[in-house]
């Protein structure tokens, strides 16, 4: 995948070839600057390489229309990042109620979902607070109610438990692959953290733009490549 | 995203950000206030200048002159029916009167009525029971389409030849306890005979009954210290007066009256066509509507720079708002709303500002003219009239005419948060 125009062009990742399927949950491991945020982006329609494919049920994303990229993301994607990014002066429930608003979802059935999204997440006690009031974990917690509201097909998660201790961080997993089993939904996850990576079906090892090895979880087996986790692990 | 959706987003933003909100539409009020005012002293000053034309003259009333030959240098040719006077240093004029014939030639035209020569009897004093005697400034004729204000009496059902409208300040000076007390007593007006000789001057006393008292107005010219005498009345004692002199069947003005006031203007044509000058109600207060329309581009456009100001207010604001709010549009578009959503949101805002700034400056104005416009009436002595007269409809113009003005501002800084590049905005250091 190639970005910039012309003379500016920089290659930032290379000869990255996947399939993920439907429902698993993948993990993208790479330090910082190895290109999984790239990826990540790439992946969801929110960046747009000049060569490259993103095939997503059989439709290649990045020949779509902004129009009908922005559709595809508020109608079958859901993010969590990071700094979390709710809107502290916002009540929980307008904070979920964002994306249904963006995907024009009628009143009744927001009202509805954004119930469902809360109660999963176990936050429906604070839908009046303000966002500002929640405790890290309790934010983090609005962000996966806000990504799982319109019951996306894949969830993009970048390093969510990176901002959490481990015991929050945990229960934010526990919701996240709770959610994936139960619901089929493909959940793919960008960390540096090899715990958080174990927990996944598949993991994606980046660096420097490239694929260094990809390995299915459950049977231990190394698909691409061979290069040891140890220097991961630091 | 849904409209409705938008404007509540836009709204809880502002919320958000109080202070900026209050000041930033503060600044776009100010210009609303002044605005709306000017607008209403518009209203006001244009059904002001309509009571004063109903007060001082009547629509269907023509005042002419014969045209006056023009003032210049050296000596005039004399014309048989003007009086000659000084015009100032070195010139001399005449003045050229309206004869029975003129009169006479009038009254043919097309949609006159009646011709009614301006007679202007000069009475030496005028009197009653107490004695005591006092100079009248000008005798009026009565006219039934003049709106007059009296402090006793009435006049309606016109005034009979033996009948007169005395100002107030007459009926205290002339020992009448108070402005009734003079109604249906007697005054006379003492009239010289001019042509009497000079060895035997001839002097008669004029009897009327007080009809009604004229009390003091804002608008009217000439109700105040004249006295108001019936036409036939006034023309009884111009005739005593004045007979047997030169002047005699010569006037200076003639209030021509016309059946239809729309046709005030063609019949000025044809009187100009014929040699006169004629002057209808719209002419008379020509003068006063220019001054008014001066006074109000003046003040509306002190508004607009105010409101200029308040556009750049505004962008700075939105300018801000979008700088601040990186991250929060950098999510909206990573959750994939459009462009054209984001734009519109912070349009909407502005139109929040905008609408705000207005309701403010707006009902301001409105609370503002409400209390001032009695003291403004008394200390202009207008009466019943106020003079800042708000319509709902221009109130409501101002504030979406503001709101228009604020959504052109925020274009440019809606457009800055619709080129966010979602991945730049949520960059987290």
């Amino acid at each position: 995948m190639t970005y910039g125009k012309k003379q500016n062009a920089f290659v930032a990742l290379e000869d990255i070839n996947f399939t993920i399927p439907d429902g698993a949950s993948v993990a993208i491991l790479g330090k910082s600057g190895s290109g999984k945020s790239t990826l990540m982006h790439a992946m969801s329609g929110l960046d747009r390489p000049e060569q490259g494919q993103v095939i997503i049920d059989g439709q290649d994303i990045l020949t779509l229309k902004e129009k009908q990229i922005d559709k595809f993301r508020a109608n079958k994607i859901g993010f969590i990042f990071q700094s979390f990014f709710v809107q502290a002066n916002e009540t929980v429930s307008d904070n979920v109620s964002l994306p249904l608003e963006i995907a024009d979802v009628s009143w009744g059935e927001r009202k509805k979902k954004i119930h469902a999204a809360l109660e999963s997440v176990d936050l429906l006690d604070k839908i009046g607070n303000k966002a500002k009031n929640l405790s890290g974990g309790q934010k983090q917690r609005l962000a996966v109610a806000r990504a799982i509201v319109n019951e996306p097909q894949i969830i993009f998660a970048d390093e969510p438990t990176g901002n959490l201790d481990s015991v929050t961080g945990e229960k934010v997993e526990d919701m996240l692959f709770g959610y994936n089993k139960e619901n089929g939904v493909t959940l793919i996850i960008v960390t540096h953290d090899p715990d958080l990576a174990a927990k996944c079906d598949m993991q994606i090892n980046i660096k420097d733009g490239r694929i260094e090895s990809i390995r299915d979880t459950n049977t231990g087996k190394t698909i691409v490549a061979t290069v040891t986790d140890a220097e991961e692990s630091k | 995203m849904k409209y409705i959706d938008t404007i509540k987003r836009a709204g809880r933003s502002l919320k958000n950000a109080k202070a900026r909100t209050l000041l930033t539409s503060l600044a776009i009020g100010v210009g609303a206030f002044t605005i709306t005012l000017s607008l209403a002293a518009g209203e006001g000053g244009k059904s002001y200048t309509d009571s004063i034309v109903n007060a001082n003259t009547s629509r269907t009333e023509l005042l002419v002159t014969q045209k006056q030959p023009p003032a210049s240098q050296g000596p005039q040719e004399y014309n048989p029916q003007a009086v000659s006077g000084a015009a100032g240093a070195g010139s001399s004029t005449q003045i050229a009167f309206l004869s029975q014939a003129n009169l006479d030639t009038i009254t043919q035209l097309d949609h006159v009525k009646s011709v009614t020569p301006n007679y202007n009897p000069n009475v030496r004093y005028i009197t009653s029971e107490a004695n005591k005697k006092f100079v009248v400034d000008a005798i009026a004729a009565f006219s039934s389409s003049v709106t007059g204000t009296y402090a006793a009496g009435s006049v309606e059902g016109g005034l009979s030849d033996t009948e007169i409208v005395i100002p107030e300040e007459y009926s205290k000076a002339l020992g009448f306890a108070n402005a009734s007390d003079a109604i249906g007593k007697t005054v006379s007006l003492q009239a010289d005979k001019l042509s009497s000789p000079v060895t035997a001057p001839q002097s008669k006393a004029f009897d009327y009954t007080v009809k009604a008292v004229s009390s003091k107005s804002g608008l009217a010219f000439r109700t105040q210290t004249s006295v108001q005498l019936s036409a036939e009345a006034n023309r009884e004692l111009y005739t005593y007066i004045n007979e047997g002199t030169r002047a005699y069947g010569n006037f200076l003005l003639a209030a021509v009256e016309i059946d239809d006031a729309s046709k005030a203007n063609d019949v000025k044509t044809v009187l100009e066509g014929k040699g006169f000058e004629a002057q209808t109600a719209e002419d008379l207060l020509g003068t006063v509507n220019t001054f008014i329309n001066v006074l109000l581009g003046i003040v509306i456009g002190f508004g607009a720079l105010a409101v200029l100001t308040s556009v750049f207010g505004i962008i700075n604001t939105q300018y801000i708002s979008v700088l601040e709010r990186t991250q929060q549009i950098g999510l909206m578009k990573a959750l994939g709303m459009r462009r054209r959503d984001v734009g519109r949101l912070f349009k909407l805002e502005a139109a929040w500002i905008g609408f705000l700034g207005g309701a403010i400056g707006a009902g301001l104005a409105v609370i503002a003219g409400t209390i001032a416009n009695p003291f403004i009436s008394e200390a202009l002595d207008l009466g019943d009239i106020s003079l800042l007269s708000f319509n709902p409809l221009a109130v409501a113009g101002v504030v979406i005419g503001l709101m228009l003005v604020a959504v052109a501002s925020g274009i440019l800084p809606a457009r800055k948060a619709s080129k966010l590049d979602p991945i730049e905005a949520l960059r987290t250091e």
